[in-house]
């Protein structure tokens, strides 16, 4: 007789209810900051503190005649951040497979990692006349650290029975990369874009802020110039929005990719 | 018939010394094609040293390994698709099904992938695992992790299978059912098999032949376990009995 087959792990009950937890709380915290600032708005001059309504209205505004900054900045977001995840990626791996260039590229990354942001921008300014290069450099630079280094941490932490598993059958070196290494590290990936996706798109829009006259960044100075603190913040709104529907795109994604993992319910 | 082609494994004269320590002192064994050989002994007697040189992941300090003809240390490659493994846990990879954790060795082999995948399901069948080929190997119990590990080796159809403790992680039940079964199925496709344990009555079911390991010294006990032997249960246990105080004389060497 064949053996049981043991029914699928299904979601653990709280799941549900940490979905709940999680919706009400962020609610309850909007609804909290949107009485703090039409409270605020009766007390300080407009160009300080619109109502919200003000607000809603400007990023309305935004929206219908703005959308194409939008595009921009998450078109400069997406090149660089699936750059700087390749690149990244590249340098994890040959960190974590080749022992003897280890310590220099370590060492490059390192060094990287402890160069300000602002000295990338203006460093940036000075080298490159291109605006669009200009963009995709400063967010290359600071985000392809995050990868290299948790790449490299995810081979480091590669369990030896896999590989002896595998060599066990004689592959070549391409299908322990194929068929071990890449599979192993896309969970790394993937936590490392979650971290740092929110930081890109602040660094973007520092990027754009000087060094561009499109994009939210820009947009976002025109509208500081004009004093115009109701698109200001009808900006911020959107890249708030933006921040948490590329957060949801990416647990999406993980949920997809990493069905395979079992999670664990901790009490 | 060529005694030198009989010899899927061959160990000549073989030592090996970690530093002072001699894990293995001129030790000579082989295993005939078609035979399921048990190596056994306690820890430390160097069972692993003797496999992980089979496999080639470890040189002799002298002396000759020879795996069906090659060197398996200088001539690796040459036993690609020759030579499998079963190890002590299962070593699935989570994000791999039963049946893509099946297919991998014949994908590393070059097969094409609609033929690994069928070859897999095959064997899949075999250890009587059909309807579970799609799950992932959280979603299944240790017993039938074991059963994809056996279909993974045995899949490659290799001439030489190792069992490194492949049963000796599982519950009683588990353990000697899957043993029967592999046993059952290695006889069946004359597959030769070294079979690495420290359990005694594993070794007595399952084999043609036992050897048994002490630390550094070599062979202390060789007996071939033919029908007759078998079906006799006081000289089993006899020897069952002179296993035991084998290896515990070995154990207390070595202390």
């Amino acid at each position: 007789m064949a053996p049981a087959v043991p029914k699928p792990v299904s979601a653990p009950p709280s799941a549900e209810r940490a979905r709940g937890e999680g919706v009400i709380p962020v609610l309850v915290v909007v609804a909290g900051l949107l009485v703090a600032m039409q409270i605020a708005s009766f007390y300080l001059p407009p160009f300080v503190m619109p109502a919200p309504v003000t607000i809603f209205w400007a990023t309305v505004e935004i929206l219908k005649n703005e959308y194409m900054h939008i595009g921009v900045t998450a078109l400069r977001l997406l090149v660089a951040v699936l750059f700087a995840m390749a690149f990244g990626v590249f340098l994890g791996i040959v960190m974590g497979i080749f022992p003897k260039i280890r310590p220099y590229i370590r060492a490059l990354v390192i060094i990287d990692t402890g160069i300000p942001a602002l000295s990338w921008m203006l460093l940036a300014i000075f080298w490159f006349g291109e605006p669009e290069v200009r963009i995709f450099f400063i967010l290359a630079v600071i985000l392809v650290p995050f990868y290299a280094l948790s790449i490299f941490d995810g081979i480091r932490a590669l369990p030896r029975d896999w590989v002896d598993m595998i060599e066990s059958f004689r592959p070549q070196r391409w299908q322990v990369l194929r068929y071990l290494i890449l599979p192993h590290i896309i969970p790394y990936v993937l936590t490392t874009t979650k971290s740092v996706i929110g930081y890109a798109v602040r660094m973007a829009i520092f990027s754009e802020l000087i060094a561009s006259a499109i994009g939210i960044g820009s947009r976002m100075s025109l509208a500081q110039s004009m004093f115009r603190i109701d698109s200001v913040l009808g900006w911020t709104v959107i890249l708030v929005v933006l921040n948490l529907a590329l957060q949801a795109a990416l647990t999406a994604l993980e949920k997809y990719l990493l069905k395979w993992r079992a999670e664990a319910n901790v009490r | 018939m060529n005694s030198q082609v009989e010899k899927v494994i061959s160990l000549e004269d073989v030592s090996k010394s970690f530093g002072n320590l001699v894990v293995a002192n001129k030790l000579n064994l082989h295993v005939n094609r078609g035979e399921i050989v048990a190596l056994l002994g306690q820890t430390g007697a160097g069972k692993s040293t003797v496999m992980n040189m089979i496999m080639g992941t470890l040189e002799p300090t002298t002396g000759r390994v020879r795996v069906a003809g090659h060197d398996p240390h200088s001539e690796f490659d040459k036993l690609r698709g020759k030579l499998s493994v079963s190890f002590q846990t299962d070593r699935l990879l989570p994000w791999r099904t039963a049946v893509e954790n099946t297919e991998l060795g014949l994908l590393i082999l070059g097969v094409s992938h609609s033929e690994a995948r069928e070859r897999a399901r095959t064997w899949l069948k075999r250890v009587r695992l059909d309807g579970a080929e799609n799950k992932y190997p959280h979603e299944l119990s240790g017993g039938m992790r074991q059963r994809v590990s056996l279909a993974r080796a045995l899949c490659v159809d290799p001439e030489l299978i190792l069992l490194d403790e492949s049963f000796s992680q599982l519950d009683h039940v588990t353990s000697k059912t899957l043993r029967e079964d592999f046993a059952q199925v290695a006889r069946q496709y004359s597959k030769t098999c070294l079979f690495v344990t420290h359990r005694i009555e594993d070794a007595l079911e399952m084999s043609d032949r036992v050897i048994v390991l002490r630390p550094g010294a070599g062979i202390a006990l060789e007996q071939t376990i033919d029908a007759e032997l078998r079906a006799d249960p006081v000289r089993l246990q006899q020897l069952h009995n002179d296993i035991a105080d084998r290896m515990s004389v070995g154990a207390a060497t070595e202390h």
